[in-house]
Protein backbone atom coordinates (compact mmCIF):
# COMPACT_ATOMS: atom_id res chain seq x y z
CA UNK A 1 0.00 0.00 0.00
CA UNK A 2 2.77 2.45 0.84
CA UNK A 3 4.38 0.95 -2.20
CA UNK A 4 1.34 2.49 -4.03
CA UNK A 5 0.95 5.57 -2.61
CA UNK A 6 4.65 5.71 -3.45
CA UNK A 7 3.86 5.29 -7.06
CA UNK A 8 0.57 7.47 -7.31
CA UNK A 9 3.05 10.40 -6.11
CA UNK A 10 5.78 9.80 -8.24
CA UNK A 11 3.88 9.07 -11.44
CA UNK A 12 1.40 12.31 -10.70
CA UNK A 13 -1.59 10.14 -10.24
CA UNK A 14 -1.94 12.43 -6.79
CA UNK A 15 0.05 15.56 -6.70
CA UNK A 16 -0.88 14.97 -2.09
CA UNK A 17 -1.84 12.27 -0.01
CA UNK A 18 -3.71 12.83 2.96
CA UNK A 19 -3.21 9.98 5.66
CA UNK A 20 -1.85 9.72 8.82
CA UNK A 21 1.57 9.67 10.71
CA UNK A 22 2.90 9.60 14.23
CA UNK A 23 3.98 13.39 15.20
CA UNK A 24 4.69 14.17 18.58
CA UNK A 25 3.58 10.70 19.89
CA UNK A 26 0.02 11.76 18.19
CA UNK A 27 -1.47 10.15 15.37
CA UNK A 28 -1.91 13.23 13.27
CA UNK A 29 -3.46 13.98 9.80
CA UNK A 30 -0.11 14.01 7.62
CA UNK A 31 -0.08 15.46 4.06
CA UNK A 32 2.53 13.57 2.27
CA UNK A 33 4.01 15.09 -0.92
CA UNK A 34 6.67 14.20 -3.56
CA UNK A 35 9.33 16.33 -2.54
CA UNK A 36 9.15 14.31 0.93
CA UNK A 37 8.45 10.82 -0.06
CA UNK A 38 10.48 9.31 3.07
CA UNK A 39 7.76 10.67 5.04
CA UNK A 40 5.82 7.69 3.34
CA UNK A 41 7.52 5.03 5.80
CA UNK A 42 5.44 6.56 9.12
CA UNK A 43 1.68 6.24 6.86
CA UNK A 44 -0.77 4.68 9.23
CA UNK A 45 -4.71 4.24 10.00
CA UNK A 46 -5.29 6.05 12.70
CA UNK A 47 -8.13 5.22 15.45
CA UNK A 48 -8.63 8.90 16.07
CA UNK A 49 -10.73 10.19 12.96
CA UNK A 50 -10.22 13.63 11.89
CA UNK A 51 -12.17 14.74 8.33
CA UNK A 52 -9.34 14.18 5.99
CA UNK A 53 -11.45 15.39 3.05
CA UNK A 54 -12.31 18.71 4.81
CA UNK A 55 -8.14 19.33 4.65
CA UNK A 56 -8.74 18.05 1.20
CA UNK A 57 -12.16 20.17 0.39
CA UNK A 58 -9.17 23.23 1.57
CA UNK A 59 -6.33 22.88 -0.52
CA UNK A 60 -8.99 22.46 -3.70
CA UNK A 61 -10.67 26.00 -2.96
CA UNK A 62 -7.10 27.23 -2.91
CA UNK A 63 -5.70 24.89 -5.97
CA UNK A 64 -8.75 23.60 -8.04
CA UNK A 65 -6.66 21.24 -9.58
CA UNK A 66 -4.66 19.60 -7.33
CA UNK A 67 -5.01 16.36 -7.78
CA UNK A 68 -5.64 14.72 -4.02
CA UNK A 69 -5.24 11.18 -2.74
CA UNK A 70 -7.18 10.35 0.66
CA UNK A 71 -7.07 7.65 3.30
CA UNK A 72 -10.69 7.02 3.54
CA UNK A 73 -13.11 4.71 5.67
CA UNK A 74 -16.97 4.37 4.71
CA UNK A 75 -17.27 8.15 6.04
CA UNK A 76 -14.84 9.62 4.26
CA UNK A 77 -16.10 8.39 1.24
CA UNK A 78 -19.46 9.37 1.68
CA UNK A 79 -18.49 12.56 2.59
CA UNK A 80 -16.64 12.93 -0.67
CA UNK A 81 -19.71 11.91 -1.88
CA UNK A 82 -21.74 14.45 -0.88
CA UNK A 83 -18.83 16.91 -1.38
CA UNK A 84 -18.77 16.71 -4.94
CA UNK A 85 -22.92 16.34 -5.69
CA UNK A 86 -22.40 19.91 -4.10
CA UNK A 87 -19.46 21.15 -6.35
CA UNK A 88 -16.62 21.21 -3.15
CA UNK A 89 -14.37 19.03 -5.18
CA UNK A 90 -14.03 17.58 -8.62
CA UNK A 91 -14.10 13.79 -8.07
CA UNK A 92 -12.36 13.63 -10.80
CA UNK A 93 -9.16 14.76 -8.90
CA UNK A 94 -9.80 12.73 -5.80
CA UNK A 95 -8.26 8.74 -5.58
CA UNK A 96 -8.86 7.09 -1.97
CA UNK A 97 -7.55 4.28 -0.93
CA UNK A 98 -9.75 1.92 1.85
CA UNK A 99 -8.26 2.32 5.24
CA UNK A 100 -10.32 -0.74 6.48
CA UNK A 101 -8.97 -3.14 3.97
CA UNK A 102 -6.44 -5.35 6.13
CA UNK A 103 -4.72 -6.38 2.65
CA UNK A 104 -3.95 -1.90 2.78
CA UNK A 105 -0.61 -3.35 4.88
CA UNK A 106 -1.53 0.65 6.48
CA UNK A 107 -1.55 -0.54 9.96
CA UNK A 108 -3.03 0.98 13.50
CA UNK A 109 -0.94 0.90 15.44
CA UNK A 110 -1.27 -1.14 18.39
CA UNK A 111 0.08 0.91 21.71
CA UNK A 112 -2.07 3.67 20.46
CA UNK A 113 -5.15 3.94 23.14
CA UNK A 114 -8.16 3.82 21.00
CA UNK A 115 -11.08 5.50 22.24
CA UNK A 116 -13.86 3.84 24.66
CA UNK A 117 -17.30 4.15 24.20
CA UNK A 118 -18.52 6.73 26.97
CA UNK A 119 -21.10 5.49 29.52
CA UNK A 120 -23.38 7.82 30.16
CA UNK A 121 -23.67 9.10 33.82
CA UNK A 122 -26.57 8.47 35.78
CA UNK A 123 -27.97 12.17 36.12
CA UNK A 124 -27.69 12.35 32.04
CA UNK A 125 -29.57 8.54 32.24
CA UNK A 126 -31.99 9.97 34.39
CA UNK A 127 -33.31 13.34 32.20
CA UNK A 128 -31.33 12.77 29.30
CA UNK A 129 -30.96 11.12 26.36
CA UNK A 130 -28.08 8.62 25.78
CA UNK A 131 -25.81 9.75 23.34
CA UNK A 132 -25.93 5.52 22.05
CA UNK A 133 -29.51 5.43 22.00
CA UNK A 134 -31.55 4.71 18.17
CA UNK A 135 -33.97 7.12 17.16
CA UNK A 136 -36.88 4.58 17.66
CA UNK A 137 -35.70 4.45 21.87
CA UNK A 138 -35.22 7.99 21.80
CA UNK A 139 -38.95 8.75 20.52
CA UNK A 140 -40.20 6.04 23.12
CA UNK A 141 -40.87 8.95 25.90
CA UNK A 142 -44.04 10.12 25.95
CA UNK A 143 -44.24 13.49 24.42
CA UNK A 144 -43.44 16.18 27.71
CA UNK A 145 -40.84 13.74 28.78
CA UNK A 146 -39.08 13.72 25.57
CA UNK A 147 -39.24 16.96 24.90
CA UNK A 148 -37.53 17.94 28.53
CA UNK A 149 -35.12 15.36 27.92
CA UNK A 150 -34.02 16.98 24.45
CA UNK A 151 -34.15 20.43 26.17
CA UNK A 152 -31.81 18.99 28.96
CA UNK A 153 -29.41 18.16 26.44
CA UNK A 154 -29.63 21.34 24.30
CA UNK A 155 -29.78 23.88 27.34
CA UNK A 156 -25.99 22.61 28.18
CA UNK A 157 -24.89 23.85 24.88
CA UNK A 158 -22.25 26.53 24.95
CA UNK A 159 -22.31 27.74 21.38
CA UNK A 160 -18.87 26.90 20.62
CA UNK A 161 -19.82 25.98 16.84
CA UNK A 162 -17.85 22.86 17.26
CA UNK A 163 -19.78 20.73 15.52
CA UNK A 164 -20.15 22.89 12.63
CA UNK A 165 -16.69 23.55 12.70
CA UNK A 166 -15.87 20.13 12.76
CA UNK A 167 -18.55 18.94 10.33
CA UNK A 168 -17.01 17.63 6.73
CA UNK A 169 -20.10 18.88 4.93
CA UNK A 170 -20.21 22.45 6.35
CA UNK A 171 -18.74 24.72 4.02
CA UNK A 172 -21.36 27.40 3.49
CA UNK A 173 -19.50 30.68 3.21
CA UNK A 174 -22.87 32.19 5.14
CA UNK A 175 -23.88 30.39 7.98
CA UNK A 176 -27.51 30.38 9.29
CA UNK A 177 -26.22 30.00 12.64
CA UNK A 178 -23.65 32.99 12.61
CA UNK A 179 -26.47 35.20 10.18
CA UNK A 180 -27.49 38.20 12.46
CA UNK A 181 -31.27 38.18 11.80
CA UNK A 182 -31.40 34.48 12.70
CA UNK A 183 -29.41 33.18 15.29
CA UNK A 184 -26.31 35.77 15.41
CA UNK A 185 -23.00 35.24 17.01
CA UNK A 186 -22.50 36.02 20.36
CA UNK A 187 -24.93 36.13 22.86
CA UNK A 188 -25.27 33.47 25.43
CA UNK A 189 -27.40 31.24 26.57
CA UNK A 190 -27.94 30.27 22.88
CA UNK A 191 -31.64 30.46 21.89
CA UNK A 192 -32.67 26.45 22.21
CA UNK A 193 -33.97 24.62 20.70
CA UNK A 194 -33.74 26.64 17.71
CA UNK A 195 -29.70 26.72 17.38
CA UNK A 196 -29.86 22.50 17.13
CA UNK A 197 -32.79 22.29 15.26
CA UNK A 198 -31.83 24.82 12.67
CA UNK A 199 -28.43 22.81 12.07
CA UNK A 200 -30.51 19.90 12.18
CA UNK A 201 -32.78 20.86 9.45
CA UNK A 202 -29.76 22.26 7.60
CA UNK A 203 -27.85 18.71 8.00
CA UNK A 204 -30.63 17.52 6.05
CA UNK A 205 -29.10 15.80 2.32
CA UNK A 206 -25.75 16.72 3.80
CA UNK A 207 -25.05 14.49 7.18
CA UNK A 208 -23.76 11.44 6.45
CA UNK A 209 -23.73 10.22 10.16
CA UNK A 210 -19.71 10.12 10.72
CA UNK A 211 -20.16 11.43 14.08
CA UNK A 212 -17.15 13.82 14.35
CA UNK A 213 -19.82 16.53 15.71
CA UNK A 214 -20.82 14.37 18.89
CA UNK A 215 -17.23 14.03 19.38
CA UNK A 216 -15.84 17.50 19.13
CA UNK A 217 -18.80 18.85 21.55
CA UNK A 218 -17.42 19.87 25.12
CA UNK A 219 -21.48 19.27 26.45
CA UNK A 220 -21.98 15.86 25.33
CA UNK A 221 -25.17 16.45 23.15
CA UNK A 222 -26.43 13.61 21.49
CA UNK A 223 -26.27 15.07 18.17
CA UNK A 224 -25.51 12.32 16.28
CA UNK A 225 -28.95 10.66 17.44
CA UNK A 226 -31.12 13.96 16.85
CA UNK A 227 -28.82 13.83 13.15
CA UNK A 228 -29.99 10.61 12.39
CA UNK A 229 -33.81 10.52 13.00
CA UNK A 230 -33.39 13.32 10.25
CA UNK A 231 -31.58 10.93 7.87
CA UNK A 232 -34.47 8.67 8.90
CA UNK A 233 -37.08 11.17 8.12
CA UNK A 234 -35.39 11.93 4.67
CA UNK A 235 -35.08 8.08 4.07
CA UNK A 236 -38.93 7.35 4.56
CA UNK A 237 -40.56 10.46 3.09
CA UNK A 238 -37.92 11.41 0.16
CA UNK A 239 -35.91 7.79 0.01
CA UNK A 240 -32.77 9.87 -0.06
CA UNK A 241 -29.94 8.33 1.16
CA UNK A 242 -27.34 10.59 1.62
CA UNK A 243 -23.67 10.15 0.37
CA UNK A 244 -24.58 7.10 -0.71
CA UNK A 245 -24.33 7.30 -4.47
CA UNK A 246 -22.07 10.15 -6.19
CA UNK A 247 -24.56 10.06 -9.21
CA UNK A 248 -27.21 10.82 -6.58
CA UNK A 249 -28.44 14.86 -7.04
CA UNK A 250 -28.56 17.45 -4.15
CA UNK A 251 -30.90 17.09 -2.48
CA UNK A 252 -33.88 19.19 -2.33
CA UNK A 253 -37.36 20.00 -0.57
CA UNK A 254 -39.24 20.20 -3.69
CA UNK A 255 -38.19 16.48 -5.43
CA UNK A 256 -35.90 15.84 -8.27
CA UNK A 257 -38.92 16.01 -11.05
CA UNK A 258 -40.69 18.68 -12.11
CA UNK A 259 -44.51 17.39 -12.10
CA UNK A 260 -46.46 20.54 -13.15
CA UNK A 261 -46.89 20.95 -16.69
CA UNK A 262 -44.42 23.62 -18.34
CA UNK A 263 -46.33 26.33 -19.82
CA UNK A 264 -44.93 27.61 -22.93
CA UNK A 265 -44.58 32.08 -22.09
CA UNK A 266 -47.07 32.84 -25.01
CA UNK A 267 -49.76 30.42 -23.49
CA UNK A 268 -51.88 33.37 -23.61
CA UNK A 269 -51.89 34.68 -27.24
CA UNK B 1 1.12 22.80 -2.94
CA UNK B 2 2.24 22.54 0.48
CA UNK B 3 0.06 21.43 3.20
CA UNK B 4 1.06 20.79 6.78
CA UNK B 5 -0.89 20.36 10.56
CA UNK B 6 0.86 21.46 13.18
CA UNK B 7 0.59 20.08 16.86
CA UNK B 8 0.08 22.99 19.57
CA UNK B 9 -1.15 24.15 22.52
CA UNK B 10 -4.05 26.49 22.63
CA UNK B 11 -2.89 30.33 24.18
CA UNK B 12 -5.85 31.20 25.42
CA UNK B 13 -6.61 30.31 29.28
CA UNK B 14 -4.53 28.19 31.30
CA UNK B 15 -6.30 24.99 30.71
CA UNK B 16 -3.91 23.77 28.11
CA UNK B 17 -6.24 22.36 24.88
CA UNK B 18 -4.26 20.37 22.39
CA UNK B 19 -4.67 22.22 19.24
CA UNK B 20 -3.68 21.40 15.37
CA UNK B 21 -3.23 24.54 13.20
CA UNK B 22 -4.05 23.67 9.27
CA UNK B 23 -1.09 25.64 7.46
CA UNK B 24 -1.31 25.47 3.63
CA UNK B 25 1.22 27.79 1.44
CA UNK B 26 2.66 28.88 5.09
CA UNK B 27 -0.77 30.74 5.55
CA UNK B 28 -2.52 29.27 8.74
CA UNK B 29 -5.60 27.97 7.53
CA UNK B 30 -7.15 26.51 10.35
CA UNK B 31 -7.71 25.32 14.11
CA UNK B 32 -8.67 21.59 14.60
CA UNK B 33 -8.78 20.00 18.34
CA UNK B 34 -6.13 17.85 18.73
CA UNK B 35 -8.29 14.03 19.19
CA UNK B 36 -5.82 12.51 21.21
CA UNK B 37 -4.62 15.10 23.43
CA UNK B 38 -5.15 14.53 27.12
CA UNK B 39 -6.46 17.61 28.15
CA UNK B 40 -9.60 18.54 25.61
CA UNK B 41 -9.64 15.36 24.15
CA UNK B 42 -10.90 16.59 20.88
CA UNK B 43 -13.33 19.32 22.20
CA UNK B 44 -12.29 23.04 21.80
CA UNK B 45 -14.28 26.06 23.46
CA UNK B 46 -15.36 28.72 20.36
CA UNK B 47 -12.02 30.56 21.45
CA UNK B 48 -9.66 27.91 20.33
CA UNK B 49 -11.40 27.32 17.42
CA UNK B 50 -11.01 30.95 16.23
CA UNK B 51 -7.47 30.92 17.20
CA UNK B 52 -6.32 31.52 13.35
CA UNK B 53 -8.20 34.28 13.38
CA UNK B 54 -6.77 36.44 15.72
CA UNK B 55 -3.57 35.39 13.95
CA UNK B 56 -4.62 36.37 10.08
CA UNK B 57 -6.92 39.35 11.75
CA UNK B 58 -5.93 42.76 10.43
CA UNK B 59 -6.84 44.29 13.21
CA UNK B 60 -3.72 42.38 15.00
CA UNK B 61 -1.37 44.61 16.79
CA UNK B 62 1.93 44.19 15.50
CA UNK B 63 4.24 46.97 17.40
CA UNK B 64 3.64 48.76 20.28
CA UNK B 65 1.46 51.83 20.63
CA UNK B 66 2.25 55.07 22.45
CA UNK B 67 -0.35 57.34 23.95
CA UNK B 68 0.59 60.66 22.47
CA UNK B 69 -1.90 64.03 23.62
CA UNK B 70 -4.78 61.07 23.07
CA UNK B 71 -3.46 59.42 20.22
CA UNK B 72 -2.25 56.20 19.58
CA UNK B 73 1.30 56.39 17.64
CA UNK B 74 3.05 53.40 16.56
CA UNK B 75 6.71 53.41 17.72
CA UNK B 76 9.37 51.08 18.59
CA UNK B 77 9.93 48.95 21.51
CA UNK B 78 12.96 50.16 22.82
CA UNK B 79 11.17 53.44 22.65
CA UNK B 80 8.16 52.13 24.38
CA UNK B 81 9.76 50.07 27.41
CA UNK B 82 12.18 53.60 27.67
CA UNK B 83 8.68 55.72 28.03
CA UNK B 84 7.25 53.25 30.26
CA UNK B 85 9.90 52.48 32.65
CA UNK B 86 10.26 56.60 32.85
CA UNK B 87 6.75 56.64 33.70
CA UNK B 88 7.24 54.04 36.08
CA UNK B 89 9.96 56.02 37.44
CA UNK B 90 8.18 59.37 38.08
CA UNK B 91 4.73 57.13 39.92
CA UNK B 92 6.68 55.31 42.79
CA UNK B 93 9.31 58.40 42.98
CA UNK B 94 5.44 60.41 43.85
CA UNK B 95 3.74 57.96 45.31
CA UNK B 96 5.86 55.27 46.56
CA UNK B 97 6.14 51.66 45.29
CA UNK B 98 2.75 50.34 46.70
CA UNK B 99 1.01 52.71 43.94
CA UNK B 100 1.73 49.82 41.65
CA UNK B 101 -0.05 46.86 40.47
CA UNK B 102 0.81 43.84 38.12
CA UNK B 103 -1.40 41.87 36.62
CA UNK B 104 -0.11 38.89 34.87
CA UNK B 105 -2.02 36.46 31.77
CA UNK B 106 -2.98 33.22 31.74
CA UNK B 107 -2.07 33.45 28.13
CA UNK B 108 1.97 33.32 29.21
CA UNK B 109 3.81 30.98 29.99
CA UNK B 110 4.31 29.69 33.98
CA UNK B 111 8.05 31.20 33.69
CA UNK B 112 7.12 34.09 32.20
CA UNK B 113 4.65 34.93 35.24
CA UNK B 114 6.86 33.87 37.82
CA UNK B 115 9.51 36.86 35.94
CA UNK B 116 6.33 39.21 36.01
CA UNK B 117 5.94 38.62 40.03
CA UNK B 118 10.29 38.67 40.13
CA UNK B 119 9.89 42.07 38.17
CA UNK B 120 7.25 43.27 40.62
CA UNK B 121 8.58 42.36 43.73
CA UNK B 122 11.97 43.04 43.09
CA UNK B 123 12.23 46.33 40.91
CA UNK B 124 8.87 47.79 41.56
CA UNK B 125 8.79 47.04 44.93
CA UNK B 126 4.95 45.94 45.44
CA UNK B 127 3.33 43.32 46.11
CA UNK B 128 0.20 43.64 44.25
CA UNK B 129 0.39 40.94 41.68
CA UNK B 130 -2.97 39.32 40.23
CA UNK B 131 -4.12 37.13 37.59
CA UNK B 132 -7.04 37.06 34.91
CA UNK B 133 -7.79 33.79 36.42
CA UNK B 134 -8.08 34.36 39.59
CA UNK B 135 -12.06 34.44 39.55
Amino acid sequence: MKARVRRWLEEGTVDVFIGYRQVDGHPLPYCFTRENLDALDGLINSPARYALEKIATHLASRQPDLKIGILSLDTNRRALNVLGIWNQINPENITTVDADDAASGVATPDDMRTFEPVVPGPYKQQVGIDNAMSPADAEAFDQSERFSRWMYEFEKCIKCYGCRNICPVCFCRECSLEHRDLIGTGPLPPDVPIFHLVRAVHMAGRCIDCGLCEEACPADISLRLLYRKVNQILDNVFEYQTGSDPGQPPFSLLGNQVTLEPKPLDADK
Amino acid sequence: MECELVPSVCSYCGTGCGVLFEVIDKELAGTLPMKTHPVNEGKLCIKGWNLHEHINSPLRLKQPLVRSFGRFLKTGWDEAIAIAARRFREIIDQYGPESVGVLVSAKITNEENYLAMKLARAVLGTNSVDHCARL
